[in-house]
C-alpha cells in the first residue's frame, strides 16, 4: 500500500463523507480511499472497509491448539508419572477436561492477539505510515491512495471543494 | 467528533471538544506532586513491612501464624478466595457490558479492568506466601526434572493454578487491548518520555478504518472468551473446597456460590474504586450517578442472589441435620457468632433494602458505605468457609479455634497496600478513563445538522441522563 497518498482533513464526518464520494466518482476504487480518526466511524459512511476480516479463524486454531495441548499436558502427566490410588482410574476424565478447557481458552485468547494485531496492522514501527495527530482534536484525515500527478490533482480538488483544509500529497503506506 | 453539538441536552461532556475531553479525563497522568510521592511513599513502607513479615515467616517458619491442628488453612487462604473473588467483576463486568452494548459502560471500563488485574496478582500471591517452604514453589511447574515429581493435575489446586493463570494472562491482555486507542491518543497528546512510552505501547494504532473495525471485532472475540473463563475460574477456587470431604465444604452449590460472591464483591470493589477515582482525578462530569446507579441495581441483585445461595445451602444442612455438617453450622451461633453476624448482615440484611432505595443508588457516599459494608461481609464469608469448616472437622478431640496472628495481619495489610500501590502507579502511568469509548458513545450521542435542520440523535436520552453531577 506504499505510493503517493492525498489527505485532507475534515470538520465533521458530513464533509468528509461528500469528499468520500468524490472521490470515488473520480473514480477510485473503495479499497484505494480510507479515513483516520479518533472514533470509529459507521462502515460505508465514509468509506468501506473492502478486506474481509478473517482472524476469528485463528481464534478457533487457537482453540483447538490449546486444547490438544492441555489434553496432552494432562494425559502426558498421568502416563509419564502415574500415581497409583487405590480402586481410581490413572487416566481421570473430568480434570482432564478442566485443564483442557483452560489451556483451550488460554489458545483461543492468544490466537485472538497474535492474529488481530497482525490483522490490524500494527507494529510496525520501521514503516513510514501516514498519520495526524489533529484527529485527537475531532477531525478526520481522509486518504487517498494515488497513482500519478494527474489523479493526485484531482483527488486533491475533490477534497479541497467538499470542505477540506491542509489538502496535501504525502508519502507513506496507508 | 465534531458535528453540531447538542445545544440542549445537559451532558457537560458533549458539549466539550475533544481536546479539553482528553485533558479532563487524563488528569491522572499528570506529572506527580508531593502529595501523590506521599501516598505511594506510604502504600511502598505498608508493602515493605508485609513482604518483611512474609519473609520472617519464611525464616522462623509457619509457627509465628495462628495455624495449628486442625486448622491449617487460615487467613492467607481466606485472603487469596477474597481477592480472586474481588477481580471478578472487573473483566466479567466489563465483557458482559460490552457484549450487551450498554451504553454507560464507558467511564468504568478501565478502572475495572486495572482492578481484575492487579486483584488478581495480589491474590495469586496468597497461596504462594501460605505454602510454606516457599523457595519450592517451582515444584509446582510442570517441567521434566531428575525428582521424577510432576504436579498432580488431579488435584483442584492444580486446576487452579492453570485456571488463574488463564484468567490473569486473559484479563492483562483483555486490558491493554481495550487501551490501545487511548494510548494512541496519549501519544498523540503527549511530550518528551511519556510520548515515547505510549509510542511503543500503542503498537502504531492510528485509527484508519480498518484497524477500527477490526478493533471491534477483536474486543467482542476477547469479552466472549473471557466470560466462561472467569466463571470457571472462581467455580474452580469453590471446588477447592468442595472436592474435599470436609464438613462445610463437600457441597455441590459451591460453585455457582463462589461465583455469585466473587461477582458481588467484585462489583462493591468497583464501585469503591470508581468513587476514590472520582474523587481523587475529578471526574464528575464522567462518573456520573448514572454509572453508579446501575452498578448499585447489579448489586441489589447479587446481595438478593447471595443471600438466596446462602439460605438454600443453610436449609439443606440444617433439614438434614448430618451431625458432621450441623457441627460446623452450630458455631455459628458459638464462638463464630461475631463473624457469622457480620457475614449475613453486610451482605444481605442491611444492603438489600437499601439498595433497594433509588436515594440510596444515586447517593455515592451511601452507595460507598454499602459497598464498604458488603466487601467486610464477603470477607467474613470466606473467613467461615475457610476456618469454620476445619475448626470443627469431624473429631470433636481437635477441635480448636483459630485466630490470625500480628504476622498474618501485617501480610494482609501489605497485601492491600500492594494493591492500592500498583492501582496508584497504574493511574499515573496509563489511561485510567476509557477515552475513546468515552468520546464514541458522545459522537453517537451527537445530534446533527443537515441542510437546514438538526437531526437528533437516537442515543439522546442515555447521553443526557449524564447531566448529573453526582
Amino acid at each position: 500500500m506504499s505510493g503517493m497518498v492525498v489527505v485532507g482533513l475534515f470538520e465533521g464526518i458530513e464533509k468528509a463523507a461528500k469528499a468520500g464520494n468524490a472521490l470515488r466518482a473520480l473514480p477510485l476504487a473503495e479499497d484505494r480511499i480510507t479515513t483516520l480518526s479518533s472514533v470509529p466511524l459507521p462502515d460505508r459512511a465514509v468509506t468501506r472497509d473492502t478486506r474481509p476480516i478473517r482472524f476469528p479463524r485463528v481464534t478457533l486454531v487457537g482453540w483447538f491448539v490449546g486444547a490438544l495441548a492441555g489434553l496432552a499436558l494432562a494425559l502426558g502427566t498421568y502416563l509419564l508419572y502415574p500415581l497409583i490410588t487405590g480402586g481410581k482410574a490413572i487416566i481421570s476424565v473430568p480434570p482432564t477436561l478442566i485443564v483442557t478447557y483452560e489451556v483451550a481458552m488460554l489458545g483461543a485468547l492468544a490466537g485472538t492477539v497474535i492474529a488481530g494485531f497482525r490483522e490490524m496492522g500494527l507494529c510496525r514501527f520501521r514503516t513510514r505510515l501516514i498519520h495526524d495527530p489533529r484527529i485527537q482534536e475531532g477531525k478526520i484525515l481522509l486518504c487517498a491512495r494515488v497513482s500519478g500527478d494527474e489523479q493526485a490533482k484531482r483527488a486533491m480538488d475533490a477534497m479541497k471543494t467538499a470542505g477540506g483544509i491542509d489538502v496535501r500529497p504525502e508519502e507513506g503506506e496507508l | 467528533m465534531s458535528g453540531a453539538p447538542n445545544p440542549g441536552g445537559g451532558n457537560h461532556l458533549a458539549r466539550t471538544d475533544q481536546g479539553a475531553l482528553y485533558r479532563e479525563l487524563s488528569r491522572s497522568n499528570l506529572p506527580a506532586t508531593r502529595r501523590w510521592y506521599t501516598v505511594v511513599g506510604l502504600l511502598l513502607l505498608v508493602t515493605l513491612w508485609g513482604v518483611g513479615c512474609f519473609v520472617y515467616m519464611m525464616k522462623v517458619g509457619m509457627g509465628v501464624t495462628g495455624l495449628n491442628r486442625p486448622v491449617m488453612w487460615g487467613s492467607l487462604i481466606a485472603s487469596f478466595v477474597f481477592w480472586i473473588g474481588l477481580s471478578h467483576s472487573g473483566t466479567l463486568i466489563s465483557a458482559i457490558l460490552r457484549l450487551t452494548n450498554a451504553t454507560w459502560r464507558a467511564p468504568i471500563l478501565r478502572g475495572a479492568e486495572a482492578m481484575t488485574a492487579f486483584a488478581l496478582m495480589v491474590g495469586g500471591l496468597f497461596p504462594l506466601i501460605h505454602i510454606g517452604r516457599n523457595w519450592r514453589f517451582y515444584y509446582m511447574i510442570p517441567y521434566p526434572n531428575s525428582r521424577q515429581l510432576w504436579p498432580n493435575l488431579r488435584s483442584p489446586l492444580m486446576w487452579d493454578a492453570v485456571a488463574i493463570n488463564t484468567y490473569l494472562l486473559g484479563s492483562l491482555t483483555f486490558l491493554y487491548f481495550g487501551m490501545i486507542p487511548d494510548l494512541a491518543i496519549a501519544r498523540d497528546h503527549a511530550t518528551g518520555w511519556r510520548k515515547r512510552f505510549y509510542t511503543v505501547l500503542a503498537l502504531g494504532f492510528r485509527g484508519t478504518h480498518s484497524e477500527w473495525r477490526r478493533y471491534h471485532v477483536a474486543s467482542t472475540i476477547f469479552a466472549i472468551l473471557i466470560i466462561p473463563v472467569a466463571v470457571s475460574v472462581h467455580s474452580i477456587v469453590g471446588w477447592d473446597f468442595a472436592m474435599a470431604k470436609v464438613p462445610g465444604w463437600h457441597s455441590t452449590i459451591f460453585a455457582p456460590y463462589f461465583v455469585t460472591g466473587a461477582i458481588f464483591s467484585g462489583l462493591a470493589g468497583v464501585v469503591l474504586v470508581m468513587a476514590a477515582l472520582r474523587k481523587v482525578y475529578r471526574l464528575e462530569n464522567a462518573l456520573t450517578t448514572v454509572q453508579f446507579e446501575n452498578l448499585g441495581k447489579l448489586l441489589c441483585t447479587m446481595s438478593l442472589l447471595w443471600g438466596y445461595f446462602y439460605f438454600a445451602e443453610f436449609l439443606t444442612v440444617w433439614y438434614n441435620r448430618n451431625p458432621e455438617e450441623w457441627e460446623v453450622y452450630r458455631s455459628y451461633g458459638g464462638h463464630f457468632l461475631p463473624l457469622w453476624l457480620s457475614m449475613v448482615v453486610c451482605n444481605f440484611v442491611v444492603p438489600f433494602p437499601l439498595l433497594c432505595m433509588r436515594r440510596v443508588r444515586r447517593s455515592i457516599p451511601a452507595l460507598c458505605f454499602v459497598s464498604f459494608l458488603v466487601l467486610v461481609g464477603m470477607y467474613a464469608e470466606r473467613f467461615l468457609i475457610v476456618v469454620t469448616s476445619l475448626a470443627r472437622r469431624n473429631d470433636p478431640f481437635i477441635w480448636h479455634n483459630y485466630f490470625p496472628s500480628w504476622v498474618e495481619f501485617s501480610i494482609l495489610a501489605g497485601a492491600l497496600a500492594m494493591f492500592l500501590l500498583l492501582y496508584t502507579i497504574f493511574a499515573k502511568l496509563f489511561p485510567i478513563m476509557a477515552v475513546s469509548d468515552i468520546q464514541e458513545r458522545l459522537f453517537q450521542a451527537t445530534d446533527r445538522v443537515v441542510g437546514g435542520t438538526t437531526l437528533e440523535s437516537v442515543a439522546r436520552p442515555e447521553a443526557s441522563g449524564e447531566g448529573g453531577h453526582g
